[in-house]
C-alpha cells in the first residue's frame, strides 16, 4: 500500500493537486456541501424506514434521493482528489480505513436494501409503521454514514491528515 | 473587543477546548459541528428542494417535522460554535470571514422562518404534485439554498483564510 501511495504521488495529476494552493480549499468546501446533501436527504430517508415521520410515504422520501446520491458524487471526486493529493497521509491512517469500512457497510446495507425489502417497503404509504427488517436497515444506514462523517472528521486527530 | 477575546480564550473554557489532549473535546466539539451543520442545512435543503418542484409526491405538510431537526441542528452549533470561538477568541474576532459567517446564518434562519411562515400560511396541500407553490416561495427558496450554502462556504474559508 505505501508503494502505491509513492507511485500515486509521483503523477503529474498529483502534483497538480498540491500544486495549486486554491485546489484542496476548493474541494472541501465542495466537500462538505455534498455531506450535508448526504445526511440531509440520506438521514430523513432512513428515519422514514425507521418509522419516524410516518406521514411521510415511503416511496415519496425516496424521490429525494438522486440528491443524496448528487452530494455524494461530489463527495467521491473530491475526497478522490484528496486522496490523489497526499495518498501517504490517508494510507497509514486508522481514521481513514475506518471511513472506508463504514462507507462499504453503507453501500452493502444499500445493496441488501434494494435486493429485498425495497420494493415492499416503498409502497408504504402515509402513516404505514415500517417493519423490523426496514428499521435495522435504516438504522444500519444512518449510523454508518454518521460512522463516515465521525471518521472524516477524526483524520487530523487520529492519523494526522488535514 | 481584544480584552474580551483575550479573556475567553485564556478562560479554563478556552484552554480546555483548545489544549485538552481527549478526543472529547476539540475533535467531538468539531464533529459535533458537523453533524449539526448537516442536520440544519440538510432539513432546510429537504425543504427548498421540495418547493422547487422535486419530489412533488411529497406532500409538504408531512415535512413538517423537519423544523424541530432544524433547531436541535441550530442548537448543537450554537453550542459546538461558541464553544470552537473561545478556543480561539482573538484569531476568529480578527476574521473578516467570521463576520460574514454570522450575517450570512442570520440571514437564513430569517428566510427559513419566512418560508415556513408562507408554507403555512397558504395551507400547500402537497400530495401528487398538485400545489402550485407561489413565486415569492420558491424564490425565498433558491434564496435559502444560496444563503445556507454561503455559510458553509464562509465557515470552510475560516480555516484557510
Amino acid at each position: 500500500m505505501n508503494g502505491f501511495a509513492a507511485w500515486l504521488q509521483s503523477t503529474a495529476l498529483s502534483r497538480i493537486i498540491v500544486q495549486y494552493p486554491w485546489i484542496w480549499p476548493l474541494c472541501e468546501i465542495i466537500h462538505f456541501i455534498g455531506l450535508t446533501l448526504v445526511i440531509g436527504i440520506a438521514g430523513f430517508f432512513d428515519l422514514r424506514l425507521m418509522g419516524f415521520m410516518r406521514r411521510v410515504p415511503v416511496a415519496a422520501a425516496r424521490d429525494l434521493m438522486p440528491l443524496a446520491i448528487a452530494g455524494f458524487l461530489m463527495n467521491l471526486t473530491t475526497g478522490a482528489t484528496f486522496f490523489v493529493g497526499k495518498p501517504d497521509q490517508y494510507v497509514n491512517n486508522l481514521a481513514w480505513w475506518a471511513k472506508v469500512f463504514c462507507l462499504v457497510l453503507a453501500g452493502l446495507n444499500a445493496m441488501i436494501f434494494e435486493t429485498t425489502i425495497g420494493v415492499r417497503t416503498m409502497a408504504l404509504g402515509a402513516g404505514d409503521d415500517t417493519p423490523n427488517a426496514a428499521k435495522i436497515v435504516g438504522a444500519v444506514s444512518l449510523a454508518s454514514w454518521l460512522g463516515v462523517l465521525y471518521w472524516g472528521r477524526m483524520l487530523p486527530f487520529i492519523g494526522n491528515a488535514f | 473587543m481584544t480584552g474580551v477575546t483575550a479573556w475567553l480564550e485564556g478562560s479554563a473554557l478556552g484552554v480546555w477546548t483548545r489544549e485538552s489532549p481527549s478526543i472529547w473535546a476539540y475533535p467531538t466539539i468539531l464533529t459535533l459541528h458537523t453533524i449539526g451543520l448537516g442536520v440544519l442545512v440538510g432539513a432546510n435543503a429537504i425543504i427548498d428542494f421540495r418547493l422547487l418542484g422535486f419530489a412533488p409526491r411529497l406532500p409538504l405538510p408531512s415535512l413538517s417535522p423537519l423544523y424541530r431537526f432544524m433547531w436541535a441542528g441550530f442548537a448543537i452549533n450554537a453550542v459546538t460554535g461558541v464553544l470552537l470561538f473561545v478556543s480561539s477568541a482573538t484569531t476568529k474576532a480578527r476574521q473578516p470571514v467570521f463576520y460574514v459567517k454570522l450575517a450570512l446564518i442570520a440571514l437564513a434562519l430569517a428566510i427559513t422562518a419566512a418560508i415556513r411562515a408562507f408554507t403555512t400560511r397558504d395551507g400547500l396541500p402537497g400530495g401528487a404534485g398538485a400545489d402550485p407553490v407561489p413565486p415569492r416561495t420558491t424564490r425565498l427558496a433558491v434564496l435559502s439554498l444560496i444563503v445556507w450554502t454561503g455559510a458553509i462556504v464562509a465557515g470552510r474559508l475560516m480555516a484557510y483564510l
